[in-house]
């Protein structure tokens, strides 16, 4: 058989009996004379009016010289008790899909859980003219039966009292659908967020509304501390409904709130970290393709100016680097170049900036800016653009690193005027990288077009994905153009540095490490 | 002689955007982690994440060395049975073998295909590699300063032998040394 009936989309309004009702005057005497009507029939604390309409389709056909005449019979069921029927609708005449028109109003009460049996019923024509209250079910034709529990979808808010005394909310959890014992995944909370562990909060128990006005089933009034009491204790709190016991005071419920898990546990900083000795490596990338134009003349952006107008490669060093820096505790850094023909050599993508065969390192910024003024005039700018190289030896380095122990984390900046060439292969090098302690800091420097380069920035766009099929396993990357920033209200480093912090701190934290704190 | 196998504790985390034809998947996915068709460990279900659904759950299994992928199956109990929506294979070098330490922490995803080879979402994992029993030491700080250099022992390793059935008809052979060997 076929059922079908309206509850939430048919009509239900919250009425009466809910949390102190807003203003005065008309609205709250009428309130009042609703909530003495239904206290009247013994219905008490937080309940809803739902009116339920019925239709049918596919019904059984049981007479032989016309359809069926069915009519429904409701009946409430308490848990393991017998049904007890509350309502009939009229006899619809001829029909195997019928729409009844009587619609049943009922009242939902959020403690006690309400199951509703449905049985259809095939009216003989002799009882056609009978009041359907009188007809004898036994002697009618069974049809079928369908039954539902009123459905509670609960969900809770916690807020934190302020002086005005309106709460403010802090969290919720998720909605539970049809739950009368819910259970809610856990929530997490900032002690900060609400003053501390012994400020008082309010944590109030509502039942989810599509409409969007959710009734206030009940609320608790307990600080971080009591919960903390409550959980170890392992008793449950009563809930109450404020001001709808008599005379103003609030109504003790049955139903009881439990704290099935607290935890406390120290969520540590970027500087935490820092302080307790981890360390931040710098390393740093320049481009040297051709398209930054002839490093002799002044449109290049590779050109020295005698003046000591710092050019944009050399103001990303010294911005960046100077931060950075300060977090290096030996202040040597491994620098490159790529893109370029070192002399009498072939094209590399990841030279030594000090141009050396040996080793990678330089002292300082000052070394860098060096180092680099120096290989200018020591190389024939090239092409294409790519990173794969550079992005893979600084990860050589972090890996070795891990491989002894070291609680480093690498930074690497690259500065590029163009385009990457070969943008999978790019990926490919992120993606082998993105479990390392490293992050990538790409400054666009110039005036090209950046906006394939944002694609490696994992906040503007998708999770990196390389030619074999691995996802990176987390955004490593952050993409700054110096021609937005410029004139802008922050600096490259803020541009740059902001997503440092947190890029650190998923490494860190998804693999429990915690800052050792150096006794001094 | 030596052990022709590791264990791997691969906890299977959670996947992402899984759908079965055009729509997204409802509920009831689990994943299966094999080394071979008869080598595998199952997830239990996941019933209330639907296109996202998470186990966060730690299994461990034997891979033998030889093997070079490990294949990761997302399965959805269906109405009309239990479908393979999504499949990965994950190489071992990610997670053995380069320049990372033993027994490092990987966090690894994959981009999941289904059986017409279409993309249909993503697998996270993390995966650790445990050492064969006789290379692990008392010592928790040791440092292994060479890429596939084994750790140094300070008492001699006990004999292991080759478990019965299971010859693969080769054998690993892994120097051992100890302190006071010179």
């Amino acid at each position: 058989m076929g059922n079908c009936f309206s509850d939430e989309a048919g009509g239900k309004a919250a009425v009466g009996g809910t949390s102190s009702a807003a203003g005065g005057g008309a609205a709250a005497a009428a309130n009042d004379a609703i909530d003495y009507y239904f206290k009247s029939r013994g219905f008490h604390g937080i309940f809803s009016q739902i009116e339920l309409s019925f239709s049918a389709t596919k019904l059984r056909d049981r007479d032989v010289l016309s359809k069926s005449d069915p009519m429904v019979v409701v009946y409430t069921k308490a848990k393991d008790g017998p049904p007890t029927e509350v309502f009939r609708t009229e006899v619809v005449l001829n029909s195997l899909n019928p729409t009844w028109i009587m619609k049943y109003a009922i009242t939902f009460q959020f403690e006690v859980v309400q199951t509703l049996l449905f049985h259809v019923y095939d009216v003989d024509t002799q009882f056609h003219n009978v009041d359907v209250k009188m007809i004898k079910l036994d002697e009618q034709q069974f049809l079928g039966e369908a039954s539902c529990a009123l459905s509670e979808n609960p969900f809770l808010v916690i807020s934190k009292t302020v002086e005005s005394g309106i709460p403010i909310p802090v969290c919720k959890t998720e909605v539970l659908k049809n739950d009368h014992n819910p259970i809610w995944k856990p929530i997490f909370l900032n002690i900060q967020q609400v003053g501390s562990k012994d400020s008082p909060l309010v944590i109030e128990f509502y039942n989810f509304n599509s409409s969007g006005k959710h009734d206030l089933i009940g609320e608790v009034r307990k600080s971080l501390a009591d919960l903390e009491k409550l959980h170890s204790s392992g008793k449950g709190e009563n809930l109450f409904s404020p001001n709808a016991g008599g005379h103003d005071r609030n109504k003790v419920l049955k139903s009881q709130l439990f704290v099935d898990k607290f935890s406390e546990s120290i969520q540590y900083t970027f500087l935490d970290y820092l302080k307790g000795g981890c360390e931040l490596n710098f390393m740093v990338a320049i481009d040297f393709t051709a398209s930054n134009g002839n490093p002799r003349l002044p449109d290049s952006l590779h050109y020295l100016d005698p003046s000591g107008r710092l050019n944009a490669y050399q103001q990303a060093i010294v911005e960046v680097g100077e931060v950075l820096q300060f977090y290096d505790s030996d202040k040597r850094f491994p620098a490159w170049g790529f893109g370029a023909r070192p002399i009498d050599g072939p094209v590399s993508h990841c030279f030594n900036l000090n141009g050396s065969n040996n080793h990678c390192e330089v002292d300082g910024i000052q070394g860098i800016m060096m180092s680099y003024s120096s290989a200018l005039l020591n190389v024939s700018l090239a092409g294409p653009t790519l990173f794969g190289p550079v992005i893979s030896t600084a990860a050589l380095i972090a890996s070795h690193s891990l491989a002894n122990g070291g609680k480093k984390y690498f930074v690497l900046l690259i500065i590029t005027d163009g385009v990457v060439t070969d943008l999978q292969e790019t990926k490919d090098a992120i993606v082998k990288a993105s479990d390392l302690p490293l992050s990538i800091l790409i400054v666009g420097v110039g005036g090209a077009d950046f906006k394939e380069m944002e694609i490696l920035d994992a906040d503007k766009g998708e999770r990196l994905e390389s030619s074999t099929g691995r996802v990176a396993s987390r955004d490593i990357v952050q993409f700054v153009s110096f021609r937005h920033i410029q004139g802008g209200q922050i600096s490259v480093v803020q541009g740059l540095l902001a997503e440092l912090p947190t890029q650190f701190l998923t490494y860190m934290r998804s693999r429990d490490i915690q800052p050792n704190f150096l006794i001094l | 002689m030596g052990s022709t196998s590791r264990t791997l504790e691969i906890t299977v985390l959670s996947c992402e955007d899984l759908r079965i034809g055009r729509k997204w998947v409802k509920k009831n996915t689990y994943v299966m982690v094999r080394t071979d068709p008869l080598n595998y460990r199952a997830t239990k279900m996941d019933t209330e994440g639907g296109a996202y659904p998470s186990w966060n759950q730690r299994l461990s299994i034997e891979m033998p060395l030889h093997e070079r992928f490990i294949t990761l199956e997302v399965h959805c109990k269906t109405a009309s049975g239990d479908k393979t929506i999504g499949t990965a294979r994950m190489p071992a070098t990610d997670f053995m073998g380069g320049y990372l330490p033993e027994n490092y922490l990987n966090f690894l995803s994959y981009r999941l295909r289904d059986a017409k080879g279409e993309r249909n979402g993503i697998v996270n994992v993390s995966v650790k590699a445990n050492l064969p029993e006789y290379l692990s030491s008392n010592d928790n700080d040791k440092k292994v300063s060479e890429i596939n250099a084994c750790s140094m022992t300070s008492k001699p390793a006990p004999a292991i032998p080759i478990e019965d059935g299971k010859n693969f008809g080769f054998v690993t052979g892994i120097p051992i040394w100890s302190k006071n060997h010179v």
